[in-house]
């Protein structure tokens, strides 16, 4: 390769590792932030449902004993 | 049934948009953008059809998304001292929950920019970490969210809780633009002024810029959003079961 190439490339290879890294690293600290919180909404929707079935339940279990 | 509000509704396509104008910023970035020029070489040689002197630095290609996710922050924080304000007026605890959330999301993204930053730093200057203003003011402003955290669980009297923290997240606000105007106050040859009419940034360059800037805001506003519906779920369930306990313990009085 031509040395004033090589020269004007140079940090170009071994900045590579880096870039991706930072990338990588931007878009993971989203990901994680977005499962956490898809996950937490998922139990969330579920405890909600188990519960309002159980306290319907429970609302006419007590109207039936008055 | 409620209706959700409508940013609730609109968060989804928010998080399109988003997602596609980060994608597209990504790709003209690395497509379109030209490889900034570093240390001038010996000599000069012809590159499609422009002659070049200098190192090409690929490095640079982290600002596209580096300086972007950091205003985020920024914006995050200013909608902290906005509901911490809005708490202190009004006494609401929603005004509290939402601080709270929008704090999050700048940890988030004060926490992305530290990561690309410093892989930015250990490339370009080869050192891990640097005392340089920017970096430094940036840094207080990540203790001082994590801080935010600290006080929060540290006080259990909900009310007392919720003033100390809005007084908190607003005194932390306010480290928010000396860090953006710190690279005027105190010029620093390491970091550039960025945002002025003299940058010398290209429309090349600016424009993918300008593109994931607007995307990240939206995927900003989109995980906001998830997170409050997340916490107001859970505000809802922990309402029914109160509402269930209640219930025991009237028929268990009249059975008793």
């Amino acid at each position: 390769m031509n040395p004033v190439l090589a020269e004007i490339y140079s940090t170009v290879l071994p900045a590579a590792p880096f870039l991706i890294g930072a990338y990588v690293l931007i878009w993971l600290a989203v990901l994680i932030f977005i499962l956490v919180i898809n996950n937490k909404v998922r139990h969330a929707e579920q405890q909600l449902m188990l519960l309002e079935e159980t306290l319907s339940r429970q609302v006419r279990s007590s109207e039936d004993l008055e | 049934m409620r209706s959700s509000p409508w940013p609730d509704r609109i968060m989804p396509l928010a998080l399109a948009i988003g997602a596609l104008l980060t994608t597209t910023a990504f790709l003209l970035a690395f497509l379109v953008a030209p490889l900034v020029a570093g240390a001038t070489v010996g000599s000069t040689e012809v590159i499609g059809g422009i002659a070049v002197s200098n190192k090409l630095l690929l490095s640079q290609k982290i600002f596209f998304f580096h300086v972007p996710v950091a205003i985020v922050s920024f914006a995050a924080l200013a909608f902290t001292a906005f509901y911490s304000i809005r708490y202190l007026m009004t006494k609401e605890p929603q005004f509290d929950t939402r601080a709270r959330i929008a704090t999050e999301i700048a940890l988030v993204f004060i926490i992305a920019t530290m990561a690309s930053g410093d892989l930015w730093t250990r490339f370009d200057w080869g050192v891990w970490w640097v005392w340089e203003p920017r970096l430094t003011t940036y840094f207080i402003l990540m203790l001082l969210v994590i801080a935010y955290f600290i006080l929060r669980t540290a006080i259990d009297a909900p009310e007392r809780k919720a003033t100390f923290a809005a007084v908190f997240g607003i005194i932390t606000f306010v480290d928010a633009p000396i860090c953006f105007m710190i690279t005027r106050l105190v010029p620093s040859s390491i970091h550039p002024v960025v945002f002025s009419t003299e940058s010398g940034m290209s429309p090349l360059v600016l424009v993918p810029f300008l593109l994931a800037l607007f995307g990240m805001l939206l995927v900003g506003f989109s995980l906001y959003r998830v997170r409050l519906r997340q916490v107001t779920l859970t505000d809802r369930i922990e309402q029914v079961k109160q509402q269930l306990e209640e219930t025991w313990q009237n028929r268990n009085l009249m059975e008793g």
